[in-house]
């Protein structure tokens, strides 16, 4: 099996969930379910090849290590996610349209993994936009759909740029081998490195390119808000991976101004990396709806995954490429928790929810396992990778990115406890007294999720003997795996044998528990309320202004909102008036058209 | 990985909650007498963990349960990879975000149990914990961030192993004086005393996390609180105070570091929340920075002393 046929098999399949979901919305979505199903099985079968290029038409591609792990990322969360698609695929205003745009993103995110020229890459990440852009308009909002598509668009024109630039000097557009032809040109590598990089940046949502992503993603249906925070936010990351591979910025830039052994451009991309750690992990923090907390928790983690990526060494790279697949399960667990709760509720709001434990206890477990690991604790995947991160970053001594490092990494344990205890926990309201739990089908994803996750965080060296193989493909050196454990150069983590210290741990405090006598069971209303009388549960429930304290010292806004609001604006002004010369029906303007034509007509051949 | 590291663990778990248990009680009566009171018997603090493990309890449902035991759990994790005087009950486990990492757990666990019982003043006090943490965490990881980097070893036992046989010229506290007084400051901050005291303030918010546990559940809390403040002062201990190169130095250290930071302590008013955020992000924050610069760039305390 070529990758030629899975893109056509995938194409052709596509084009049947259409035509099916034209005949019935439903049957099309669960079709959704198979088809992703059999992109993972034939990018397993597809997997031998490895290192062979394929063309069709214009169209070119090769198979690399690098591009199969992005893809298998990419479609687990797309196969996990599809399993919500029947569910919402009534309330879409064109279910079939979902369904089509949902698998043709797949399709083009694969392509684009693969890509071997500057076309086919170009192609696969607009046909991903597109998609996407039309699918976030199903949601809630118009509005977050035009941002998420002019912040994309103008990350992809600058790239598109950058694209255009070395093919004019290199005269390919073969992606490896264009960049070379930049080495003796340092002022246009310059410029080519940072145009050709923002897309990416617009992407995985680095500050200032991150405004997109809380309304995007908030807004978005809640089947497609998993895929864009584990998924398609990913996509950056490759654009990052090619910026220090094809491009091999420390090549290019090896005898510019370094600062601590790193190129003074890949440096400022850096800063930009921990400059969204922290913006992300403050505004998270300030978040009341769910989902937006969670967008913006993926902005934080979309800097370490920059930072990792570009920090091109045996130890980072390796937690930056891990913490793609362990965010990427982590967040769309937690986005699909929070979806269906909406879909039991109707709402997203934490401070409208509260004690959903108590109504949907398999929910709240795979919610939990999800921020243990995006919250980075052990024995989850977040963990490791977070621990690669850190641990290369003092190998070395990179001190204001491992600030915003460490601060992202304890500010996450607010952001993520947030939903939990505000939604999950605390005084259960009567009017969601009759909910249910998820129905068997939405947890099969969760429980999948969960189990990935889980894996991830025990046995990480089975994920990171593929990134061994990137590492291997992109020429550096690789990660130290012996067994279970991990060794880089300052320190060893042997994940499994932390799971079953904390296992050891956990039995023995199980023991004394049962051992002692059994408790009373109370109800949550019979709590100590300072001698008042308090017989209403949302009363009783502490969920909005939760970290009010926090809140207060950081309300400040940042000024980068103001001025995006200003230039849309002054936008819209220009816009207005460029409106006001064509289609109004003022008699002014008539006869400035009027003079116009005449002036031309007259003077045209004078002037 | 055999029984045996099993049954050490399980040793150095039982002896970290016998002697901090009893350094507790003497605390207690070193309290006392700062207040001019007499003060509660040494082996007061055993009696009452015991006590209330004896007693009946309430519970709020299962989250209720299971935080309180996974708390436990997480921490006496922790507990077992702690490097007592150089000797590991799992050799080469001793990983120091490891250990603070696998510290979260527990207070995850506690938190989560906490907002569970339905109690706002439990979920008051969890939200400030939480806050207080960031405030403390993130200038002494960069304190730490900055002893990796000098020393190019995250494992704890090393680290304090390097300090040794220089006597107290030695101590990464002395070397690095900033870094020292910024780990000091940070261990109140972790203990939860005074002045980083808000989050279980008990005429303010009802004890804060505590409000709702009797019984049972309250003995586990106790028996948390006191393995917790032993994975505090060791780490402590170790990383800038050279550990201990016998057990005997390892406690009497243990001992003296402990009650001075609760002398301190009983003489200090109370931060707001946000005064300790704002306090740690001006000064310790800064000195933090200001140490890691140092020894990065200049290289200052790092291999020479003399």
């Amino acid at each position: 099996m070529t990758l030629i046929t899975v893109l056509i098999t995938l194409l052709t399949l596509a084009a049947v969930t259409y035509l099916l979901s034209l005949v019935n919305s439903k049957l099309g979505a669960y079709f959704t379910i198979v088809t992703s199903l059999a992109t993972i099985v034939m990018l397993f079968l597809i997997k031998d090849s490895i290192g062979q290029s394929y063309s069709l038409s214009f169209f070119t591609f090769k198979l690399t290590t690098v591009g199969w792990y992005f893809s298998m990322v990419m479609v687990t969360v797309y196969f996990t996610t599809a399993f919500l698609n029947p569910f919402w695929i009534k309330k879409m205003i064109y279910p079939a349209a979902y369904n089509l745009f949902f698998l043709v993103s797949l399709i083009g995110t694969i392509g684009m993994f693969f890509a071997r020229d500057f076309i086919t890459l170009f192609i696969c990440w607009e046909t991903v936009v597109w998609t996407s852009t039309f699918i976030i308009q199903m949601g809630k909002s118009r509005k977050s759909s035009y941002v998420y598509y002019v912040v994309s668009a103008i990350g992809s024109m600058v790239t598109l740029f950058a694209m255009m630039l070395v093919y004019q000097v290199s005269g390919t557009l073969e992606i490896s081998t264009a960049f070379s032809a930049l080495s003796g040109q340092p002022v246009l590598a310059l410029i080519v490195f940072f145009t050709f990089i923002l897309a990416g940046l617009s992407k995985i949502g680095i500050f200032p390119f991150h405004v997109w992503l809380p309304m995007a993603h908030g807004s978005a249906p809640h089947t497609f808000s998993p895929v864009l925070s584990g998924g398609l936010v990913k996509m950056g990351a490759f654009i990052a991976y090619l910026s220090v591979t094809a491009f091999a910025a420390y090549e290019v830039f090896a005898n510019t101004f370094t600062i601590m052994g790193i190129p003074a451009p890949l440096y400022i991309i850096m800063v930009l990396g921990a400059i969204s750690i922290v913006v992300g992990t403050v505004m998270a923090i300030r978040q009341d709806d769910a989902k937006k907390l969670l967008a913006y928790s993926s902005v934080a983690n979309g800097g370490y995954i920059l930072i990792g990526i570009l920090l091109y060494d045996q130890i980072a790279f390796a937690g930056g490429m891990l913490h793609l697949i362990s965010h990427a399960l982590a967040s769309a667990t937690a986005f699909i928790t929070i979806a269906i709760v909406a879909y039991r509720t109707g709402t997203t709001k934490m401070s409208e929810l509260g004690g959903m434990i108590h109504r949907m206890p398999v929910t709240y477990t795979v919610y939990l396992i999800a921020i243990i690991s995006m919250a980075g604790i052990p024995p989850m995947g977040g963990f490791v990778s977070k621990w690669l991160i850190l641990q290369g970053l003092a190998d070395r001594g990179l001190l204001f990115l491992a600030a915003a490092a460490f601060f992202g990494s304890i500010g996450s344990f607010m952001y993520v406890f947030r939903p939990l205890s505000a939604v999950f926990l605390g005084q259960l309201a009567p009017k969601y007294e009759k909910i249910k739990e998820a129905n068997i089908m939405m947890q099969i994803p969760m429980y999948l999720l969960t189990i990935a996750t889980l894996l991830v965080g025990v046995f990480p060296n089975v994920v990171l003997r593929v990134i061994a193989d990137i590492q291997l493909e992109a020429g550096i050196q690789e990660i130290v795996l012996v067994g279970n454990t991990i060794v880089v150069s300052n320190g060893v983590l042997d994940a499994l044998r932390v799971f079953i210290v904390f296992g050891y741990g956990f039995l023995i405090a199980l023991v004394i528990f049962i051992l002692r006598r059994k408790s009373r069971r109370v109800t949550l209303m019979d709590t100590y309320t300072s001698a008042e009388f308090i017989h209403t549960p949302e009363l009783l429930h502490y969920s909005s202004n939760f970290y009010a304290p926090f809140e207060r010292l950081t309300k400040k806004p940042y000024p980068v909102l103001n001025l995006y609001e200003k230039v849309s604006i002054k936008i819209k002004e220009i816009g207005h008036m460029a409106e006001s010369l064509f289609s109004s029906s003022k008699p002014a303007i008539t006869i400035f058209w009027i003079i116009i034509v005449f002036a031309i007509f007259f003077l045209g051949g004078v002037l | 990985m055999t029984v045996m590291n099993f049954v050490y663990g399980f040793i150095v778990l039982l002896a970290a909650f016998i002697f901090q248990t009893a350094l507790t009680g003497v605390n207690r009566k070193v309290t006392a007498r700062i207040q001019k009171r007499y003060g509660p018997r040494w082996y007061q603090q055993f009696l009452d963990i015991f006590k209330a493990l004896r007693k009946g309890s309430i519970t709020h449902g299962w989250v209720f349960d299971f935080g309180v035991i996974m708390a436990l759990g997480g921490i006496m994790a922790t507990v077992i990879f702690i490097p007592v005087a150089g000797f590991e009950a799992f050799p080469n486990m001793d990983n120091v975000f490891v250990i603070s990492y696998l510290l979260a757990v527990g207070m995850l666990g506690m938190a989560m149990s906490a907002a569970g019982s339905g109690n706002p003043w439990a979920s008051i006090g969890v939200s400030r914990a939480l806050t207080n943490m960031v405030a403390y965490d993130v200038p002494l990881m960069i304190v730490i961030f900055t002893l990796i980097f000098a020393f190019d070893t995250a494992s704890v036992s090393e680290i304090a192993a390097m300090q040794q046989g220089m006597g107290v010229l030695g101590w990464n506290a002395v070397r690095m004086p900033l870094g020292g007084i910024v780990a000091f400051i940070a261990l109140f901050g972790m203990l939860g005393k005074k002045p980083f005291d808000s989050f279980i303030a008990p005429a303010e918010i009802a004890s804060g996390p505590m409000v709702e546990y009797g019984g049972k559940h309250l003995g586990f809390m106790f028996i948390l609180h006191e393995l917790m403040t032993f994975i505090e002062v060791s780490l402590i201990l170790s990383l800038f105070f050279g550990g201990g190169s016998s057990i005997l130095v390892y406690a009497i250290k243990y001992a003296i570091l402990y009650t001075l930071v609760n002398i301190i302590s009983q003489v200090m008013p109370r931060f707001k929340i946000d005064q300790a955020v704002k306090f740690f992000y001006r000064v310790p924050l800064v000195f933090a920075i200001i140490q890691g610069l140092v020894v990065i760039f200049l290289g200052w305390g790092v291999s020479v002393w003399f």
